[in-house]
Order: C-alpha cells, then structure tokens, then sequence
C-alpha cells in the first residue's frame, strides 16, 4: 500500500566550516531516513537548533555552504518523474519548483517583497509553472482566491497594506496556486497569534486535502502538531528519535525526548507542574557519544553512552531509537484530544 | 490622488521657504562683504588715467545709486527681492556692465551638461557593477573591479584630473586638456561644434566618473549584499523565479530607492559646479565663473551663482519628495 512522494536514505548534512587552519563539521542532520506517503502531512518537531531548518534547505534544495550533502539520498517521486533535489542539475531543479514542490515560509511579514503588488509577485512564481499569461492567468489568480475566500482585491495591493494573517493566505494562496504535489511548510504561523493561526491552519488543511497533496509541516508547537499532523517525527541533535502516527506520539511515546515533550503542552484546567528537562540540547558540533540524548535523560544507562540506539520497529507505523523504549511511559495522562480540539476534522 | 496634490502642495511650499531663506543669507552675507563694488570700479578706472577729484566724485555718486548702496538696507533688500523676481541679479563687475544673470546663465550650459552626463554615467556604472558584485558574491571579476575601486576611491578627484592631465596632455598629448572646445571653431550649432565640445569634455568627464564610481559602486554592494538575505529573496529563488527577475526586480530594485535620492542631491550639487575640476581643465563653467567672481570681489555674481545653487538643490530635493512616493509604496503619502 506504500506509496511514497518522498523517501530520504540515511542523509547526512554538515555545516563545514575551516576555523583556524583546522575543519570544523556541525551536524545539522544526520543519518536521517524516512518516507512521506501521498496526501500526507507529515510533522517535523523539535526544539530550537535540533536540525529540523536544516533538514528541510536539504529537502527543499536550498544548500548552499557552508552546509553541505555528506551522504545518502533524496527522492522525489513525482507521479513517476524521480528527482534527487542533492544531486539534480539546477535546470531540473527550476522545473520542478512550484509546479511539484513549493514552499511556505517561516516570517509571512518578509517573504513577500515589499515593492511589488501581489499581482505582480504571483506573475513571478506562478507564471511559468502554469504556462499561461495574460487574462487567463489573472482568471486562474482569481478563481483560486476565490476559493480560498480570499478577496481578490488583495491582487491590487502592496504586501504592508495587508494584516499579518491576510499575508501569510496570501503566502498559503500563492504556494498552492499552481496545485504542487508536495509543500515544505516551516513554521507557517509562529508569528501570528492564535486566532488567526486557527484560520491560517484550516485554510491549509482545506486545500491540502482537496488537493491530495503531501506537505511537511514544521513547527515546534506540540499543540499545532496535534491540529494539524497525521505523522510526527521528533528530531533531537540532528536525529529524527522517534517516529509515529500523531495521536499514538501522543498517547503512547516510545523516546524519553518525546514523552517529556508532550508533557510539556499546558491543559486548560490542569495546574499540576510540568516535569522538566535538565540541561540544553547538546553541540551539533561535538555531540555526545552514543544517543545524543542520554546526557538529559532520565533513564539513560551505561549502554546509552556507549552505542547508537537504531530506529527501530515498536509498533504500527511507529519507529523509536532508544534501548529502553518498551519502559518509557507517558508522563501525564494523554489528553491528545484536549490538545487537538481545534481543527481537526 | 487628492491626497497627493495637497502632499505635493505642502512640499512646494516648503521649497518656497527653503529658497526664500536660502537667497536672504546669500543676500546679506553679499552685502556686509568688505569688498565695495563702488571703490572697486573706481580703483580699476582711475588706475589707468588720471580724474579730477570732482570726476571721481559724481563717478562715485553714479554708481553708488546704481547699486542702490545710497538707500537703506530693508530697501536695498526688498528692490532685490524686486529684481530677483524677474530675473535680474545687477550689473557684475568683473564684466561690467554685462547683468550677473547673464554670465551665470553663459556658464551654466557647460557645467550642467559636463556634470549631468558624467554624474549619471558614474550612477549607472556604479550601482549596475555595485549591485552585481553584491548579488554574485563569488565572481572573480566582480571581485578585482571592488579591489581596483577601493585602491581608487581614496585619491582625491583632483589628483585624478591632474593624472590625466599629465598622462594625455603631455606624456601622450592626444587629448585636449583646456576649453570647453577648439579655438578654430565657431560656437554655433554646427557638428563640428558639438563634435569640439564633445571631444573636450571628454577628460574632464572621465576624471569625474572615475572619481565618482566608487560611491556608488560600494553604496550599492553594500545595499545590495543586505537585500540578498532578506527573506523575499531567498523565498524567490526556493520559487524558481526567474534568475534575471530575482536580481532586475527583488534585489536591484529595492536597492534602488535609497540610491535615486542620493543621484537626486548629487544633480542638485551640480549648479554649484565643480570648482576644482574646472580650473583643472580651465573648463567655460559656474566654478571657474565663481572663482573669478570672489577673485575679483564681485559680491553681486557670487550672489547670483549662489542664488542659482539655492534653488537647484532646493528643486532636486523638491522633485524627489515627490518621486519617492512613487518608487517606494511603503512611504506614505500625507
């Protein structure tokens, strides 16, 4: 039944940098594997400096040095066309970007430039993906505002007459415009406040299953992850430590790193203290040996420092690195559908 | 629309003050200049032969009324404001009795044309080369063209004018190096006039562009290298967007608005000529036109060159207040 968009091998970025005669490797990512399934939305959690931009410039195709591919593979498929963004020639690369692969950015205030009209910014990206010009283009513009209950008036403007929440639709509108099978969401409401990032999330979830599209959705709100994911994989240290369908991530973590992070989601109602992590993610520089979490973890022993737990198997769908995962248990009581009351159908 | 002509109708009226205050200070600091026309004049006539002292006398008496120098100063003031309106500034000196206005105007044509041309060269090559060496960052010749423009950037622009003096008027003497164009040629409309003029401006010209570049070049790569990490930018390019779109309308164009203000006050400078380089080349222009005035002591042509410096920078500025509404959405209009 699998029927994968996107499959990463065993991939490793480095950020390399020469400091003083000598080579520095920062690793961002590393010996990441996992698939992205048709018509998914797939969540990438994990707390500031984990790895999680990086791992998305990979999969965007955004490299640019220092950071650098090291090893293992990408592959899209899109209905048949396979493309490697690490390793396709940059011509391949800007036929496939918007049409197949687009892309919503963290920071809606900056990404839409300043002094060109919407009209004119959609002509930029979406023109030559959609092969059409002229009034036909504007109808097609037109139509696919419409449908997002967007006015079409925006077209007129400049991006500061917009609110915040109208700019990052506009943004949501424009990455969808030309209908991509997949999209590299990162981030797409930190900015904006809660109301209007229920909006913003709905209007997502909406185009994204009319259209089947995958989409990566990266954020390291926990509370957005249960709205929005069907999948989660937690990255700790340039890692992906665990990985799951979302309610199983929530209900019944099997990494010490994710249990603690659902546990950290305040409940309206809930006034019990909230079991805290010691210490700060480690150096991606020099992280520590073994699993790169045993430092922080409660219940790390000897053999944590010593060897790499692998990812493995413990459940349907559901992967864990860890050597003691069949002894982690939630640390409160899962309130999965507290957390997701919003806008999950 | 209504908004931006009640905008545009306040910034007149500030330009109105600005010349109005601008040309009062020239007045007055014309005015309490020791230097006295009247004696001037009287010095340079009676040098030559020798008057009566009642000649001098009612010469004296002349040409004080001619001045105006026997009324009091609100009065000297306000037949200047009388004059200035229709155009005239006095008799010069240094060309007596020919009006100040008209030698202003007879220099004006060769500064403005020297300096327009050469200004708006250095501009377009400066920030085109500017915001290409800012854009891509890595290329080699982008890279020596910086290198070269920091090594030239410090030397002051006469030492230029001199250089080339020195290198095409007489170490390899195939330039003209004094005149605005070749004694055998008639001024008239002709082509070979303009040829003469075009041929002769060319030095100077090319000592100002030389001079000027570097501005511009390192204000634009400096411009240009913060706008390649905005986020609209990188977001372009994630788009696919079209390489020569990215650089002509993300990153150019947004650099381009701080850099039209700066050419705007850079013409405006422009009617004060460009003292230096036209002594250099002994160039026709308002600079040489000025030194021979304060040489001279003609308070009433520095009044007038000043009064025209006044009103063209206030003007420049004027016309740009209105422009950048325009280049810029993001500055309002009100």
């Amino acid at each position: 039944m699998s029927d994968p968009i996107l499959t990463v091998e065993g991939l490793k970025a480095y950020y390399r940098v020469g400091q003083f005669g000598k080579n520095l490797d920062i690793r961002a990512v590393d010996d990441v594997t996992m698939q992205i399934e048709r018509g998914e939305i797939y969540g990438i959690a994990g707390e500031s400096s984990s790895g999680k931009t990086s791992l998305i410039k990979v999969l965007a195709a955004a490299i640019r040095p220092p950071l650098q591919v090291i090893d293992g593979s990408v592959r899209y498929d899109f209905g048949g066309r396979i493309i490697d963004p690490t390793k396709a020639s940059k011509a391949e690369l800007a036929e496939i970007r918007w049409k197949h692969l687009s892309y919503i950015m963290q920071g809606s205030m900056s990404v839409l430039n300043p002094v060109r009209r919407i009209e004119q910014t959609f002509r930029d990206f979406a023109q030559r993906p959609l092969g059409l010009s002229g009034a036909a283009f504007r109808a097609r513009v037109e139509e696919h505002l419409d449908h997002l209950k967007l006015p079409t008036s925006v077209l007129r403007s400049y991006p500061h007459e917009l609110s915040g929440g109208m700019r990052q639709r506009v943004t949501i509108g424009l990455a969808t415009v030309c209908r991509p099978e997949f999209m590299i969401a990162d981030e797409p409401t930190t900015a904006l406040d809660v109301v209007v990032q229920k909006e913003v999330l709905s209007l997502l979830r909406t185009v994204q299953q009319e259209m089947g599209a995958s989409i990566i959705f990266v954020t390291h709100d926990m509370s957005v992850h249960a709205n929005m994911t069907d999948r989660i994989g937690i990255v700790y240290a340039g890692r992906l430590v665990e990985e799951g369908p979302t309610r199983t991530l929530f209900t019944q973590p099997k990494h010490p790193y994710t249990a603690h992070l659902v546990a950290s989601l305040p409940m309206i109602g809930d006034t019990r203290p909230r079991p805290a992590l010691e210490g700060r993610p480690p150096s991606l520089a020099d992280p520590p040996k073994g699993c790169r979490f045993h430092p922080r973890c409660p219940m790390a022993t000897e053999i944590c420092s010593r060897e790499v737990p692998p990812l493995e198997s413990v459940g349907d769908r559901h992967r864990s690195a860890c050597w003691h995962a069949d002894e982690v248990r939630p640390l409160v009581e899962p309130a999965f559908d507290k957390a997701a009351g919003g806008v999950r159908a | 629309m209504r908004g931006y002509f009640l905008f545009a109708a306040k910034r007149f009226l500030q330009l109105a003050v600005v010349v109005f205050a601008g040309t009062s200070a020239a007045f007055l600091v014309a005015h309490f200049s020791p230097i006295s026309p009247v004696e001037t004049i009287i010095g340079r006539v009676s040098g030559q032969s020798s008057f009566s002292p009642t000649a001098v006398e009612s010469l004296r008496a002349t040409l004080t009324e001619l001045f105006g120098y026997d009324q009091p100063l609100w009065q000297q003031y306000l037949n200047f404001w009388g004059r200035f309106i229709q155009g005239d500034l006095g008799p010069s000196l240094i060309a007596f009795p020919t009006p100040a206005m008209e030698l202003v105007m007879r220099a004006l044509p060769w500064t403005v044309g020297l300096l327009t041309v050469a200004i708006v060269i250095s501009w377009i090559l400066g920030n085109l080369l500017g915001g290409l060496a800012g854009y891509f960052q890595d290329n080699r010749i982008l890279k020596s063209i910086g290198v070269v423009a920091i090594g030239i950037q410090p030397i002051p622009y006469y030492i230029i004018a001199f250089l080339l003096v020195i290198l095409f008027g007489y170490v390899w003497p195939v330039m003209p190096i004094s005149g605005g164009f070749a004694m055998s040629v008639r001024p008239a409309w002709s082509v070979d006039f303009v040829l003469s003029v075009l041929w002769h401006s060319l030095l100077p010209a090319f000592s100002l562009v030389v001079a000027g570049i570097g501005t511009w070049f390192f204000g634009m790569r400096a411009l240009v290298s913060n706008i390649v990490t905005e986020d609209y930018v990188t977001y372009a390019d994630l788009a696919g967007v079209d390489r020569r779109t990215v650089v002509g309308g993300y990153v150019m164009r947004n650099a381009l608005v701080p850099q039209l203000t700066a050419l705007a006050m850079a013409l405006g400078g422009i009617f004060s000529g460009t003292i230096i380089t036209e002594q250099v080349f002994n160039y026709p222009g308002l600079g040489s036109l000025l030194i021979r005035a304060v040489n001279g002591g003609d308070s009433g042509l520095v009044l007038a060159v000043s009064c025209v410096a006044v009103i063209a920078v206030a003007s420049a500025i004027f016309i740009i207040d209105l422009l950048h509404p325009l280049l810029d959405p993001r500055v309002r209009v009100g």
